[in-house]
């Protein structure tokens, strides 16, 4: 099973930190992280996946994977390639990628049910089709962490429903899964949750999430609906 | 069509267009009259054609592959269809190089190695400005800087130009600055195959970590890859292709953007089939701007020219097709 450990890690940029982090994660879920815009999620995501150099403090890891919003990857040749490419980091010096990395890629899509989609260029597809695609991109790499940051950003429901299924199996084995959203239905249906404020403070939250923690973390009004039990902003 | 038989099909082409342009035009000789001067026994007009013209067959396949290589590569590189060799003023500097050794009055390997230092000077002075000014995007800091080398040099030029001595040196300038398959000896073209092979043996390496490289460096070291290391030595592999490339034939342009977008329409964007059919198509159209530049007339056309005559409108059709296909 893998873990991701962190010990007062300080996740920042230039004239802009946040709180010492300790975290310590088991694998085999998934945490949603939430926050306001412009807080940090995306600096904390690409400090945990070892992008972004860290201010202060450690991380234990396997190799990290991070995987940016919807949208964001372009690239012209195939799906299949794309795919194939999570072999990439275990071929560095080597003459080319195995066959076995074009099969498991082939695997990868079919389980996800778009090996429709191998052999059509990448840029081509739509952001639900290309985010399956890059998350198919996941399983191939095999990364005992996999960070993803606004995985379900402009997806349709069904695209957005295929990608959260397509989560939680990568977190069904054994992975750490870190999603951050905006997708309040979303964070509430996952395993847990990492909430980051306006302060740059890190709070995992035991139990659900509460009308008065949302509107502390966001600055607006929330409710909870009498009939559904979703949260309601600014109602 | 399984992958290791393209470069064999593709070096038959090759071999197959060079023999075409040996067989027809001044000089031209059979086909099988020339196979036996090839080994040793041919007539000694195949003889001679052999002696005159392989000199520049070899220059224009060597110019036309490394320059295509080259244009290939640096496309992915910085996921630009839009770049060339020209992209980190390497064209420019090699050329500047050149000029400087041609005004000091140096042989023809003089200038040769003044233009491979001259290549190298300005990629490395383009990379090191941007390291410096590495704020944002890597990729556009590359071009910009390369597009300001590209202009220092290109300023030098002129100025050697001007500074040349008006009836010996400036002919000698100019025409080789236009561009010519026709100034290096045999060895001489041989020689500079050498820095060019090395050059696209990388290049044709890197393959899947150039498209993992397209992706962004962030997106290249998440999937586990030393982008910066590689893309570093991807840089310093299309570099040297193109140096040689200037070096024997003086600057050409057109090439390194023609050739990478008629086989990305045939063959789509993966690097390892996109560089090596780029490399293909560079080298048969050196070849055939070869041809047609001792075609009009007893004068030999400049190669540069032609290759911009002819490049230049070629690159607007495949280029209005190609984003009216995608639009």
């Amino acid at each position: 099973m893998s873990r991701l450990v962190s010990r007062d890690l300080i996740a920042g940029r230039k004239g802009f930190a946040l709180n010492p982090l300790d975290l310590d994660l088991p694998g085999g879920s998934v945490v949603a992280l939430i926050g306001p815009n412009g807080v940090g999620k995306t600096t904390l995501l690409k400090t945990l996946a070892g992008l972004l150099p860290p201010l202060a403090g450690t991380i234990q890891a396997g190799s990290c994977a991070y995987l940016p919003p919807p949208g964001t990857v372009g690239a012209g040749f195939t799906a299949l390639h794309l795919v194939a490419l999570g072999r990439a980091g275990r071929r560095v010096w080597s003459t080319g990628l195995a066959k076995a990395d074009i099969e498991d890629a082939r695997s990868a899509l079919d389980r996800l049910g778009i090996i429709n989609l191998a052999d059509r260029p990448f840029d081509r597809l739509s952001s639900g089709q290309q985010q399956l695609v890059l998350i198919a991109r996941l399983f191939v790499q095999d990364a005992p962490v996999c960070l993803l940051d606004e995985p379900l950003a402009l997806l349709d429901p069904a695209h957005a429903v295929a990608v959260e299924n397509a989560t939680r199996q990568l977190a069904a084995e054994g992975r750490v899964v870190i999603a951050s959203t905006h997708d309040l239905d979303f964070a509430a249906r996952v395993d847990s949750v990492l909430t980051l404020d306006r302060d740059g403070a890190i709070t995992a939250q035991t139990g659900p999430l509460t009308p008065e923690t949302l509107a502390a973390l966001f600055g607006v009004p929330v409710s909870i609906c009498a009939c559904c039990g979703r949260p309601i902003c600014g109602g | 069509m399984k992958s290791h038989l393209y470069p064999l099909l593709m070096g038959l082409a090759v071999f197959l267009a060079a023999g075409t342009v040996m067989a027809t035009g001044p000089l031209g000789v059979h086909p099988v009259d020339l196979i036996a001067a090839l080994a040793g026994r041919g007539s000694a007009e195949a003889e001679l054609a052999l002696a005159l013209r392989a000199p520049r067959l070899v220059a224009a396949i060597m110019t036309g592959a490394a320059l295509a290589g080259a244009g290939a590569t640096f496309q992915i590189l910085f996921r630009n269809p839009l770049v060339a060799p020209d992209l980190l003023g390497v064209s420019s500097g090699a050329g500047l190089g050149a000029a400087v050794a041609l005004l000091a009055g140096a042989g023809i390997a003089a200038v040769q190695g003044a233009a491979f230092v001259g290549g190298a000077l300005a990629a490395g002075l383009t990379l090191v400005c941007a390291a410096l000014a590495r704020t944002g995007d890597p990729r556009l800091s590359l071009v910009l800087t390369g597009l300001v080398t590209g202009a220092l040099a290109s300023a030098g030029l002129g100025l050697a130009a001007v500074l040349a001595e008006p009836y010996s040196q400036l002919p000698t300038l100019t025409y080789w600055l236009l561009g010519s398959f026709s100034r290096a000896t045999l060895t001489e073209a041989v020689l500079a195959c050498l820095p060019a092979a090395a050059g696209a043996s990388v290049v044709l390496w890197l393959g899947f970590r150039l498209d993992a490289l397209s992706l962004g460096d962030e997106q290249a070291r998440s999937l586990g890859l030393p982008a910066g290391t590689l893309r570093l030595i991807a840089v310093a592999a299309a570099t040297l292709m193109t140096s040689a490339a200037v070096a024997v034939s003086g600057v050409v342009g057109w090439i390194g953007l023609l050739a990478p977008h008629a086989a990305r329409r045939l063959v789509g964007e993966q690097a390892s089939r996109l560089v090596p059919l780029s490399m293909t198509i560079g080298a048969a159209f050196a070849l055939i701007i070869d041809r047609l530049s001792t075609a009009f007339g007893p004068a030999e056309l400049p190669v540069g020219l032609l290759a911009a005559a002819v490049g230049a409108p070629a690159f607007l059709v495949l280029f209005i097709l190609t984003s009216r296909r995608s639009a």
